[in-house]
Protein backbone atom coordinates (compact mmCIF):
# COMPACT_ATOMS: atom_id res chain seq x y z
CA UNK A 1 0.00 0.00 0.00
CA UNK A 2 1.26 3.25 -0.45
CA UNK A 3 2.12 5.41 2.03
CA UNK A 4 -0.59 8.30 1.58
CA UNK A 5 -3.25 5.67 1.15
CA UNK A 6 -1.80 4.08 4.03
CA UNK A 7 -2.03 7.03 6.58
CA UNK A 8 -5.32 7.75 4.92
CA UNK A 9 -6.86 4.72 5.90
CA UNK A 10 -5.21 4.76 9.31
CA UNK A 11 -6.73 8.42 9.87
CA UNK A 12 -10.13 7.15 8.96
CA UNK A 13 -10.20 3.65 11.00
CA UNK A 14 -7.63 4.33 13.73
CA UNK A 15 -7.12 0.69 13.13
CA UNK A 16 -4.62 -0.10 15.30
CA UNK A 17 -2.92 -2.82 13.08
CA UNK A 18 -2.65 -0.19 10.30
CA UNK A 19 -0.59 2.57 12.90
CA UNK A 20 1.69 -0.75 13.58
CA UNK A 21 2.76 -1.27 10.35
CA UNK A 22 3.31 2.18 9.67
CA UNK A 23 5.49 2.52 13.00
CA UNK A 24 7.03 -0.89 11.90
CA UNK A 25 8.17 0.59 8.15
CA UNK A 26 9.60 3.61 9.32
CA UNK A 27 11.68 2.34 12.45
CA UNK A 28 14.49 2.18 10.50
CA UNK A 29 14.50 5.72 10.17
CA UNK A 30 13.94 6.06 14.01
CA UNK A 31 17.06 3.96 14.52
CA UNK A 32 18.92 6.08 11.78
CA UNK A 33 18.39 9.29 13.34
CA UNK A 34 18.82 8.01 16.98
CA UNK A 35 22.52 6.55 15.64
CA UNK A 36 23.04 10.69 14.60
CA UNK A 37 22.65 11.40 18.12
CA UNK A 38 24.90 9.04 19.54
CA UNK A 39 28.37 10.25 21.21
CA UNK A 40 26.49 12.45 24.07
CA UNK A 41 26.73 10.53 26.92
CA UNK A 42 23.13 8.58 26.70
CA UNK A 43 23.37 4.52 25.41
CA UNK A 44 21.91 3.95 21.75
CA UNK A 45 19.15 1.94 22.68
CA UNK A 46 17.88 4.92 25.40
CA UNK A 47 18.15 7.01 22.20
CA UNK A 48 16.83 4.33 19.58
CA UNK A 49 13.54 3.95 22.59
CA UNK A 50 12.83 7.79 22.43
CA UNK A 51 12.99 7.97 18.91
CA UNK A 52 10.84 4.84 18.40
CA UNK A 53 8.21 6.51 21.06
CA UNK A 54 8.14 9.80 19.12
CA UNK A 55 7.93 8.20 15.82
CA UNK A 56 3.88 6.84 17.50
CA UNK A 57 3.11 9.89 18.17
CA UNK A 58 3.86 11.99 15.31
CA UNK A 59 1.69 9.06 13.09
CA UNK A 60 -1.13 10.05 14.82
CA UNK A 61 -0.22 13.78 13.95
CA UNK A 62 0.54 13.06 10.92
CA UNK A 63 -1.52 14.84 7.76
CA UNK A 64 -0.89 13.04 4.67
CA UNK A 65 -2.91 15.99 2.65
CA UNK A 66 -0.65 18.53 3.63
CA UNK A 67 1.98 17.35 1.10
CA UNK A 68 4.87 16.53 2.90
CA UNK A 69 6.28 13.00 3.02
CA UNK A 70 6.33 11.64 6.30
CA UNK A 71 9.81 11.04 6.11
CA UNK A 72 10.32 14.84 6.35
CA UNK A 73 7.63 15.18 8.84
CA UNK A 74 9.00 12.74 11.64
CA UNK A 75 12.65 13.33 11.33
CA UNK A 76 12.34 16.50 13.75
CA UNK A 77 9.78 15.39 15.89
CA UNK A 78 11.80 12.59 16.46
CA UNK A 79 15.31 14.65 16.98
CA UNK A 80 12.99 17.12 19.35
CA UNK A 81 12.19 14.68 21.55
CA UNK A 82 16.22 13.29 21.06
CA UNK A 83 17.08 16.98 22.66
CA UNK A 84 14.32 17.38 24.79
CA UNK A 85 15.36 13.74 26.41
CA UNK A 86 18.83 15.27 26.79
CA UNK A 87 17.40 18.46 28.74
CA UNK A 88 15.63 16.48 30.46
CA UNK A 89 17.26 12.94 31.74
CA UNK A 90 20.82 12.62 30.43
CA UNK A 91 22.31 14.09 33.26
CA UNK A 92 21.00 10.98 35.34
CA UNK A 93 22.57 8.57 33.32
CA UNK A 94 25.85 6.99 33.25
CA UNK A 95 28.05 4.45 31.04
CA UNK A 96 29.77 2.01 32.15
CA UNK A 97 33.21 2.68 33.66
CA UNK A 98 34.97 0.89 32.05
CA UNK A 99 33.62 1.52 28.45
CA UNK A 100 34.04 5.97 28.64
CA UNK A 101 36.06 7.06 32.40
CA UNK A 102 36.99 11.06 30.87
CA UNK A 103 33.33 11.00 29.00
CA UNK A 104 31.84 10.21 32.78
CA UNK A 105 33.88 12.91 34.42
CA UNK A 106 33.04 15.26 31.27
CA UNK A 107 29.41 14.95 32.42
CA UNK A 108 29.77 15.58 36.03
CA UNK A 109 31.93 18.27 35.31
CA UNK A 110 29.39 19.65 32.64
CA UNK A 111 26.42 18.84 35.66
CA UNK A 112 28.69 20.93 38.07
CA UNK A 113 29.26 23.85 36.01
CA UNK A 114 25.62 23.79 34.78
CA UNK A 115 24.56 24.10 38.20
CA UNK A 116 26.55 26.66 38.98
CA UNK A 117 25.93 28.77 35.99
CA UNK A 118 22.66 27.60 34.56
CA UNK A 119 24.43 27.57 30.85
CA UNK A 120 25.89 24.58 29.17
CA UNK A 121 29.51 24.62 29.52
CA UNK A 122 32.11 24.84 27.00
CA UNK A 123 34.90 22.28 26.45
CA UNK A 124 37.20 24.93 27.64
CA UNK A 125 35.21 25.13 30.82
CA UNK A 126 35.14 21.49 31.13
CA UNK A 127 39.03 21.11 30.45
CA UNK A 128 39.93 23.33 32.91
CA UNK A 129 37.31 22.19 35.92
CA UNK A 130 39.14 18.76 34.88
CA UNK A 131 42.53 19.65 34.85
CA UNK A 132 43.22 18.30 31.34
CA UNK A 133 43.81 19.52 27.86
CA UNK A 134 40.41 21.05 25.71
CA UNK A 135 41.78 18.34 23.25
CA UNK A 136 41.04 15.35 25.78
CA UNK A 137 37.75 16.29 26.35
CA UNK A 138 36.95 16.88 22.78
CA UNK A 139 38.78 13.51 22.07
CA UNK A 140 36.70 11.77 24.74
CA UNK A 141 33.55 13.24 23.42
CA UNK A 142 34.11 12.06 20.02
CA UNK A 143 35.44 8.69 20.74
CA UNK A 144 32.36 7.90 22.91
CA UNK A 145 30.02 7.19 19.77
CA UNK A 146 29.36 3.89 18.71
CA UNK A 147 31.56 1.65 16.71
CA UNK A 148 30.51 -0.70 13.82
CA UNK A 149 32.13 -4.23 14.99
CA UNK A 150 33.76 -4.75 11.58
CA UNK A 151 35.43 -1.00 11.72
CA UNK A 152 39.06 -1.84 11.55
CA UNK A 153 41.35 -1.36 14.45
CA UNK A 154 43.90 1.59 14.28
CA UNK A 155 46.33 0.55 12.00
CA UNK A 156 45.14 -3.00 12.28
CA UNK A 157 43.93 -3.79 8.67
CA UNK A 158 42.89 -7.69 9.36
CA UNK A 159 41.89 -6.90 12.97
CA UNK A 160 38.37 -5.88 13.69
CA UNK A 161 36.49 -4.97 17.13
CA UNK A 162 34.60 -7.97 16.46
CA UNK A 163 37.89 -10.23 16.73
CA UNK A 164 38.13 -8.57 20.11
CA UNK A 165 34.86 -9.66 21.63
CA UNK A 166 35.26 -13.02 24.07
CA UNK A 167 34.27 -16.55 22.48
CA UNK A 168 32.16 -18.12 24.63
CA UNK A 169 33.44 -19.69 28.35
CA UNK A 170 35.56 -22.52 27.77
CA UNK A 171 36.93 -23.62 31.16
CA UNK A 172 40.31 -24.86 29.00
CA UNK A 173 40.57 -21.88 26.64
CA UNK A 174 40.57 -19.53 30.14
CA UNK A 175 43.25 -21.59 31.42
CA UNK A 176 45.47 -20.90 28.50
CA UNK A 177 44.32 -17.17 28.51
CA UNK A 178 45.44 -16.21 32.17
CA UNK A 179 49.22 -18.00 31.16
CA UNK A 180 49.15 -16.07 27.72
CA UNK A 181 48.51 -12.96 29.95
CA UNK A 182 50.42 -13.61 32.91
CA UNK A 183 53.47 -14.54 30.72
CA UNK A 184 52.84 -10.35 28.85
CA UNK A 185 52.34 -9.21 32.50
CA UNK A 186 56.33 -10.23 33.31
CA UNK A 187 57.22 -8.02 30.36
CA UNK A 188 56.79 -5.28 32.22
CA UNK A 189 58.32 -3.45 34.37
CA UNK A 190 57.70 -2.56 38.20
CA UNK A 191 55.92 0.65 37.52
CA UNK A 192 53.94 -0.83 34.60
CA UNK A 193 52.48 -3.32 36.82
CA UNK A 194 51.43 -1.32 39.59
CA UNK A 195 49.37 0.77 37.11
CA UNK A 196 47.43 -1.96 35.67
CA UNK A 197 47.10 -3.27 39.34
CA UNK A 198 45.68 0.04 40.21
CA UNK A 199 43.48 0.83 36.86
CA UNK A 200 42.25 -2.97 36.06
CA UNK A 201 42.01 -4.49 39.47
CA UNK A 202 41.17 -1.43 41.47
CA UNK A 203 39.69 -0.40 38.90
CA UNK A 204 40.71 3.18 39.71
CA UNK A 205 40.62 6.10 37.77
CA UNK A 206 43.37 7.55 35.90
CA UNK A 207 43.02 10.55 38.08
CA UNK A 208 43.31 8.31 41.11
CA UNK A 209 46.06 6.16 39.88
CA UNK A 210 48.29 9.56 39.38
CA UNK A 211 47.40 10.71 43.08
CA UNK A 212 48.51 7.56 44.30
CA UNK A 213 51.32 7.58 42.57
CA UNK A 214 52.47 11.37 42.76
CA UNK A 215 52.48 11.63 39.43
CA UNK A 216 50.07 13.71 36.71
CA UNK A 217 46.98 12.12 35.49
CA UNK A 218 48.43 12.83 31.82
CA UNK A 219 51.27 10.46 32.56
CA UNK A 220 48.83 7.70 33.91
CA UNK A 221 47.27 8.06 30.30
CA UNK A 222 50.42 8.37 28.39
CA UNK A 223 51.88 5.16 30.25
CA UNK A 224 48.25 3.03 30.33
CA UNK A 225 48.76 3.55 26.16
CA UNK A 226 52.24 2.40 25.73
CA UNK A 227 51.48 -0.94 28.30
CA UNK A 228 48.75 -1.59 26.34
CA UNK A 229 50.88 -1.29 23.13
CA UNK A 230 53.42 -3.35 24.96
CA UNK A 231 50.43 -5.96 26.08
CA UNK A 232 49.15 -6.14 22.42
CA UNK A 233 52.19 -6.52 21.03
CA UNK A 234 53.25 -9.50 23.26
CA UNK A 235 50.01 -11.18 22.96
CA UNK A 236 50.09 -11.19 19.46
CA UNK A 237 53.35 -12.66 19.30
CA UNK A 238 52.30 -15.56 21.77
CA UNK A 239 49.45 -15.97 19.71
CA UNK A 240 51.29 -16.53 16.40
CA UNK A 241 53.43 -19.01 18.32
CA UNK B 1 33.53 38.46 7.90
CA UNK B 2 36.91 36.81 8.95
CA UNK B 3 37.87 33.85 7.75
CA UNK B 4 38.90 31.23 10.65
CA UNK B 5 39.63 27.99 9.01
CA UNK B 6 39.25 26.71 5.24
CA UNK B 7 40.09 23.03 4.12
CA UNK B 8 39.40 21.04 1.14
CA UNK B 9 39.73 17.22 2.02
CA UNK B 10 38.58 14.10 -0.06
CA UNK B 11 35.07 13.04 0.82
CA UNK B 12 34.95 9.76 2.40
CA UNK B 13 33.48 8.25 5.55
CA UNK B 14 36.69 7.58 7.13
CA UNK B 15 37.64 11.56 7.36
CA UNK B 16 34.03 12.15 9.19
CA UNK B 17 35.99 11.57 12.35
CA UNK B 18 38.44 14.26 12.13
CA UNK B 19 36.61 16.75 10.77
CA UNK B 20 33.85 16.43 13.54
CA UNK B 21 36.85 16.73 15.88
CA UNK B 22 37.91 19.94 13.97
CA UNK B 23 34.38 21.41 14.65
CA UNK B 24 34.28 20.91 17.71
CA UNK B 25 37.37 22.51 18.20
CA UNK B 26 36.37 25.85 16.52
CA UNK B 27 33.03 25.22 18.21
CA UNK B 28 34.54 25.61 21.84
CA UNK B 29 36.98 28.22 20.65
CA UNK B 30 33.71 30.10 19.91
CA UNK B 31 32.18 29.65 23.20
CA UNK B 32 29.54 27.43 22.16
CA UNK B 33 28.03 25.00 24.74
CA UNK B 34 28.34 20.85 24.78
CA UNK B 35 25.07 20.78 23.18
CA UNK B 36 25.15 23.08 20.36
CA UNK B 37 28.75 22.11 20.07
CA UNK B 38 27.10 18.43 19.22
CA UNK B 39 24.11 19.66 17.08
CA UNK B 40 27.16 21.42 15.11
CA UNK B 41 28.94 18.45 14.60
CA UNK B 42 25.62 16.40 13.59
CA UNK B 43 25.02 19.15 11.42
CA UNK B 44 28.48 19.17 9.41
CA UNK B 45 27.92 15.41 9.54
CA UNK B 46 24.82 15.74 7.56
CA UNK B 47 26.13 17.85 4.85
CA UNK B 48 29.24 16.14 4.17
CA UNK B 49 26.88 12.70 3.93
CA UNK B 50 24.41 14.45 1.64
CA UNK B 51 27.41 16.20 -0.83
CA UNK B 52 29.08 13.03 -0.34
CA UNK B 53 25.44 11.15 -1.42
CA UNK B 54 25.38 13.44 -4.40
CA UNK B 55 28.63 12.51 -6.14
CA UNK B 56 30.68 14.76 -5.17
CA UNK B 57 34.33 13.61 -4.47
CA UNK B 58 36.00 16.72 -2.80
CA UNK B 59 34.48 19.03 -0.06
CA UNK B 60 35.45 22.33 1.14
CA UNK B 61 34.90 23.79 4.57
CA UNK B 62 35.07 27.02 5.43
CA UNK B 63 34.65 27.87 9.15
CA UNK B 64 33.94 31.84 9.16
CA UNK B 65 33.62 34.58 12.00
CA UNK B 66 30.51 36.14 10.59
CA UNK B 67 28.28 37.00 14.38
CA UNK B 68 29.01 33.73 15.71
CA UNK B 69 30.67 30.86 13.83
CA UNK B 70 29.86 30.12 10.47
CA UNK B 71 30.18 27.16 8.05
CA UNK B 72 29.71 27.01 4.93
CA UNK B 73 30.93 23.57 2.76
CA UNK B 74 31.06 22.93 -0.44
CA UNK B 75 31.35 19.98 -3.42
CA UNK B 76 31.79 20.08 -6.62
CA UNK B 77 30.59 17.83 -9.35
CA UNK B 78 27.37 16.42 -7.55
CA UNK B 79 24.77 15.12 -9.23
CA UNK B 80 21.47 15.96 -9.35
CA UNK B 81 18.41 13.81 -9.26
CA UNK B 82 15.54 12.64 -6.72
CA UNK B 83 16.64 12.79 -3.36
CA UNK B 84 17.08 9.05 -1.20
CA UNK B 85 15.23 8.70 2.01
CA UNK B 86 18.44 9.18 4.00
CA UNK B 87 18.84 12.50 2.12
CA UNK B 88 15.73 13.54 3.04
CA UNK B 89 16.33 13.12 6.52
CA UNK B 90 19.66 14.81 6.57
CA UNK B 91 18.04 18.14 4.79
CA UNK B 92 15.27 17.61 7.47
CA UNK B 93 17.91 17.13 10.33
CA UNK B 94 19.41 20.36 9.15
CA UNK B 95 16.13 22.32 9.30
CA UNK B 96 15.69 20.64 12.90
CA UNK B 97 19.16 22.15 14.31
CA UNK B 98 19.89 25.40 12.71
CA UNK B 99 17.45 28.05 11.79
CA UNK B 100 19.85 30.19 9.12
CA UNK B 101 20.07 27.12 6.98
CA UNK B 102 20.84 27.64 3.05
CA UNK B 103 21.41 25.40 1.05
CA UNK B 104 22.46 26.50 -3.01
CA UNK B 105 23.40 24.81 -6.11
CA UNK B 106 25.76 27.15 -8.13
CA UNK B 107 26.87 25.73 -11.81
CA UNK B 108 28.14 22.69 -10.74
CA UNK B 109 28.81 23.50 -7.04
CA UNK B 110 26.78 22.81 -4.43
CA UNK B 111 26.65 24.72 -1.17
CA UNK B 112 25.55 24.23 2.31
CA UNK B 113 25.53 27.10 4.93
CA UNK B 114 24.55 27.85 8.48
CA UNK B 115 25.90 29.67 11.47
CA UNK B 116 26.15 28.64 15.51
CA UNK B 117 26.78 31.55 17.89
CA UNK B 118 27.24 31.38 21.84
CA UNK B 119 24.79 31.55 24.07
Amino acid sequence: MEERELFAQYRETHDRALRNEIVGKYLDVAAMIARKFTGRGVEYDDLFQVASLALMKGVDRFDETKGVKFSTFITPTIAGEIKNYFRDRSRLIHLPRRVAEIRAQIRSAADEIFSRTGKSPSAREIAETLHVSEEDVLSAMEAGGVVSLDRPLSGEEETNYYDLLPAPDDAFEKIEERDVIRRAMQSLNETEREIVDLRYIKELSQTETAKRMNVSQMYISRMERKILEKLREKLKKSMTE
Amino acid sequence: MMKLMEITFPLGREIMTTIRLMTGGLCSLYGLGLDDSEDCKVCVTESLLLLMHGGCREARVRFSDEDGLRIVLEGEGGTEGEKTMEEEISVALLRALVEDLNMEKDGRITRIGFGFRAR
